[in-house]
């Protein structure tokens, strides 16, 4: 059974299902949502059991696009891919779930969202170049509609901000995919990855290329100006999913498209794209601590996060000893992961506060966990795992990152530095929410109701789970990534 | 000669249909001259399967039976049957409607030719077929702003084909032949190249309306009727470009003249997104923006001689454009000339607002869209070109094209103030929506189909 095909596309056409109806009652159209995203979930948990394959791609599915320029429709799965794929399920159920009380043109939303879990798994199961970019940008469409139809006060500007920057954003990419297509005469990624086609200048040029495409939507300081605005005004769902599963598409490209297809330019490379790293992690935990906006702070914090990764890659890029190499590669695709849990959990959380106090100021609140300890403990909870509290999701990884730049690049390890600013920054923004004197005007929140919770506790028991025993995890991804370091 | 003949069945029912129409329009049945042009249409594109894979020319050359002649009719035919069909949504009922039809398979007809033509007088015969009747049709309502652009329109044509004609003889006295296949023999005659290229780039960019030829198209397509203007936005636009596919192959890649051309369309893509942005006529604003799109037709003109897939990437991006510019217009048609027409049209008819906005993407080059794998053939053309700078000011184009575009997606989804009524739609109008949204979705996804 083509798996994965039917996990791509299962999304689509139920939303093209529910456009067909003639009559769209809102209960109905959440209710076949939260079927669709549930059996996504349950197909990527069999595409797990399946299994994958080390030193390349599992579960192969492939028929032929437009062979007069050699593009097939090629989906497979490695350890990098797997990981993301699985992430991707659960936090598009759970945003179903959580959605479930948006009652303002229901369709329409829920369509949208099936478009852009169709488009998030295809990007993380494409195998080639174009197919992969058709994902990718129309991923993109899907977030624009999104947050201009339902987000906050100033969603217009703040969307067509986010499509023109990543538009200009991805199209560079697009010369990239096509450079490498003119080097090798197919558009098979699986051939770009065994024998990279480019070499000299025009691998250099590819990878500046890719690298500004990436760096967008990672997104790396200096281009990240885009986000903060687009998750401050996007719905919850939708900031879960960009910054759950968008963001990882420039993380995951990076390693992918960047670090496998042009190797040798990204060793040239190598000390710039780690620097590139490394600001955005110190300036994504500096401008996150100057934020008295909750969703603000945590958007730079993903700044902050996805800098690690950057660094994780280009570490192990740099590193001569394989073993350091694919640490820095396990410690990045695992980042990659406990940040789509972690931000996922909080965002939800910044969400389901703003749903009761229609604020998201942090000076507004005050001794909240006597209120509403649900809320309370859980957002405790995942603020200490993004600062990367050991025992929890985020730490395993962060570890990892840490020990390979130490070994290779050792004055990157100033990176450390942004975990005691994002330590000040949630101990200061817990302090001023849920502790201290009660604001009167909270006096009657209400608590996480059972549809909440059903949302929030998954992602909580990960996070522990990830972090104390992220054996099963790390056993996916070591598969593909010692194949890498090596 | 039979043999000829044969080879141009395709084109002789269309001529014969046309004459059948001028006596249907004659005797007063606009009706039957619709399914007379309709028919026709539909056998003549049929007829064209079985030439596809032909390669070869009749009448000595002349006429070329090739694949972007064979490509070329199931572009245009099938465009010019919505385009009847959204001129017949448009002016049922008004008087001399049946000769606007008769008019439009001319003009049809001199776009094939142009398509086909491999020769120096069946080029010009195909710009005086195309010219004369897109006046007429321009003019059509008789008022004055149709006058005005007709005039413009006709001068502009006028000077442009003398001159190109004048070019043309420069082509005959280096080559000393007619024939297009002959130019091979302008290598070396630098100054000659060069004399007759401009001639033709003026004559055909003129009807491609590359900047600075561009000033008669959206006067032009603002004072025709708007199903005239979605009509020759597509189907003489086309031809011209397939017109300069079939002159420029043979032609020495000599004198920089490619990087002239790649100029040329980086300055019409540029200047014809600027222009759009600013205006709010919705008319004027899909003009520029197909001014704009002939920039990017022409990074696959730059690319002949020296890419494979630059005829391919004409012909797909050819054919993409037909579909979304059409349809487009057609949205247009429904909803209003002006930018503020376009409010709330997304809720008050959710189909139509989902079609508008898949041709707007599709325009700007979004996949999976069918504008964005000829987006896709025609950088890989200009890249295999080696115009690397060229790829890039293209790419950049891209954002302002969607800025352009977004500017007419917003309104559709925005609360309108007034709840108009809804008039149903003429349901000719239906159709075209229809399959050229089915076009602009399907053949994004099954692009297999077109030559590589």
């Amino acid at each position: 059974m083509p798996l994965l095909t039917i996990a791509t596309f299962l999304p689509i056409l139920a939303g093209l299902a529910l456009m067909a109806l003639p009559d769209r009652p809102a209960r109905i159209v959440h209710g076949v949502s939260i079927a669709a995203t549930g059996a996504v979930f349950l197909i990527t948990l069999a595409i797990w059991a399946r299994g994958i394959v080390p030193g390349g791609f599992a579960q192969i599915e492939e028929i032929a696009w437009i062979p007069a320029i050699g593009a097939a429709y090629r989906l497979g799965l490695d350890g990098l891919s797997l990981p993301l794929v699985l992430l991707t399920s659960l936090l598009f159920l759970l945003s179903a779930i959580y959605s479930a009380r948006v009652g303002e043109r229901a369709a329409s939303y829920v369509v949208l969202m099936l478009m852009l879990e169709t488009a998030s798994l295809g990007t993380f199961m494409a195998l080639d170049g174009l197919l992969f970019y058709v994902f990718f940008e129309v991923s993109l469409v899907g977030m624009y509609f999104m947050i201009a139809g339902w987000g906050y006060e100033d969603r217009q500007r703040a969307a067509l901000m986010f499509f023109l920057y990543t538009l200009l954003g991805s199209l560079p990419l697009l010369l990239a995919i096509i450079g490498l297509y003119l080097g090798s005469g197919t558009f098979d990624m699986r051939a770009w990855i065994d024998a990279p086609p480019l070499a000299g200048i025009a691998a250099m040029l590819a990878l500046i290329a890719m690298f500004f495409t990436f760096a967008v939507k990672i997104p790396a300081f200096p281009v990240h100006t885009w986000l903060p605005a687009a998750h401050v005004q996007a719905p919850t769902a939708g900031s879960v999913i960009l910054a759950g599963v968008m963001l990882k598409f420039g993380t995951y490209g990076l390693v992918r498209f960047a670090y496998q297809m042009t190797p040798e330019a990204f060793v040239q490379a190598g000390q710039v794209i780690l620097a590139f790293g490394v600001v955005s992690a110190l300036y994504g935990a500096f401008a996150a601590l100057a934020q008295s906006d909750l969703k603000k702070m945590i958007a730079y914090t993903s700044v902050n996060h996805m800098g690690y990764v950057v660094m994780g890659v280009a570490v192990a890029a740099l590193a001569t000893d394989p073993r350091i190499r694919t640490i820095g590669l396990d410690g990045a695709s695992l980042q990659m992961v406990s940040h789509g849990l972690v931000t996922g959990a909080l965002f939800f959380l910044v969400g389901m506060l703003q749903d009761r106090a229609h604020s998201r100021g942090i000076g507004e609140f005050g001794g909240l966990l006597g209120r509403v300890p649900w809320l309370g403990w859980a957002f405790i909870l995942s603020a200490f795992a993004s600062l990367g509290l050991p025992g929890l999701a985020h730490f395993p990884a962060e570890f990892q990152i840490f020990l390979a730049t130490l070994n290779a690049a050792p004055w990157a390890i100033v990176a450390i530095l942004a975990i005691v600013v994002t330590a000040a920054l949630y101990l200061r923004a817990i302090a001023a929410v849920f502790l201290g004197e009660a604001n009167p005007k909270w006096a009657d929140m209400p608590d996480l109701d059972g549809r909440e919770k059903l949302v929030i506790v998954p992602l909580l028991i990960l996070t522990v789970l990830v972090g104390v025993a992220p054996g099963w995890l790390i056993d996916i991804i070591h598969t593909t990534m010692t194949g890498l370091g090596g | 000669m039979e043999r000829d003949l044969a080879f141009l069945v395709p084109e002789l029912l269309l001529a014969g249909a046309a004459m059948l129409m001028i006596v249907a329009e004659m005797l007063r049945a606009p009706r039957l001259v619709l399914v007379i042009g309709l028919v026709a249409l539909g056998l003549s594109a049929g007829l064209t399967l079985p030439l596809l894979d032909a390669d070869t020319t009749v009448f000595g050359g002349t006429y070329r039976i090739d694949a972007i002649a064979g490509w070329a009719k199931l572009i245009l035919l099938p465009g010019t049957a919505l385009a009847l069909l959204m001129a017949r949504a448009e002016i049922a009922g008004r008087e001399r409607e049946g000769s606007v039809y008769a008019v439009i398979m001319l003009v049809t007809l001199g776009a094939l030719m142009l398509s086909g033509a491999g020769d120096m007088m069946v080029l010009i015969i195909g710009v005086v077929m195309t010219g004369l009747g897109s006046f007429a049709l321009v003019t059509y309502p008789r008022d004055d702003a149709a006058t005005e652009a007709g005039m413009k329109y006709l001068v502009f044509g006028a000077v442009t084909g003398a001159v190109m004609i004048y070019g043309l003889t420069f082509w005959f006295a280096g080559a000393g032949s007619t024939l297009f296949s002959e130019l091979g023999a302008l290598e070396g005659q630098s100054l000659i190249l060069i004399a007759g290229l401009i001639a033709v780039i003026v004559g055909l960019g003129y009807k491609a309306a590359l900047v600075p030829l561009h000033f008669w198209a959206p006067d032009a397509y603002d004072g025709a009727p708007i199903s005239i203007a979605a009509y020759l936005s597509v189907i003489t636009k086309a031809a011209a470009f397939f017109a300069f596919a079939q002159v420029l192959r043979d032609l020495p890649r000599e004198a920089g003249w490619p990087f002239a051309l790649a100029l040329i369309s980086a300055a019409t893509m540029t200047y014809g997104y600027l222009a759009a942005l600013v205006q709010t006529n919705l008319v004027r604003l899909i003009a520029y923006s197909s001014v704009a799109q002939s920039g990017y037709l022409l990074m696959g003109v730059v690319a002949l001689g020296v890419s494979s897939i630059a005829v391919p990437s004409l012909l797909v991006f050819a054919a993409a454009y037909v579909a979304m510019n059409l349809g487009a217009f057609a949205v247009i048609m429904v909803a209003g000339r002006s930018l503020n027409d376009l409010e709330g049209v997304g809720r008050s008819r959710p189909w139509l607002g989902v079609a508008m906005v898949v041709f707007l993407l599709s325009l700007t080059g979004i996949p999976p869209l069918f504008g964005f794998v000829g987006k896709v053939y025609l950088f890989m053309a200009a890249l295999e070109a080696g115009y690397l700078w060229l790829a890039i000011i293209g790419i950049l184009n891209t954002v302002l094209a969607l800025g352009v575009y977004l500017r007419m997606v917003i309104p559709i989804y925005r609360t309108p103030e007034a709840t108009a009524e809804r008039a149903p739609i003429a349901p000719p109008l239906v159709a075209v929506i229809v399959v050229a949204t089915a076009v602009t979705l399907g053949l994004g996804l099954l692009a297999a189909v077109f030559p590589g």
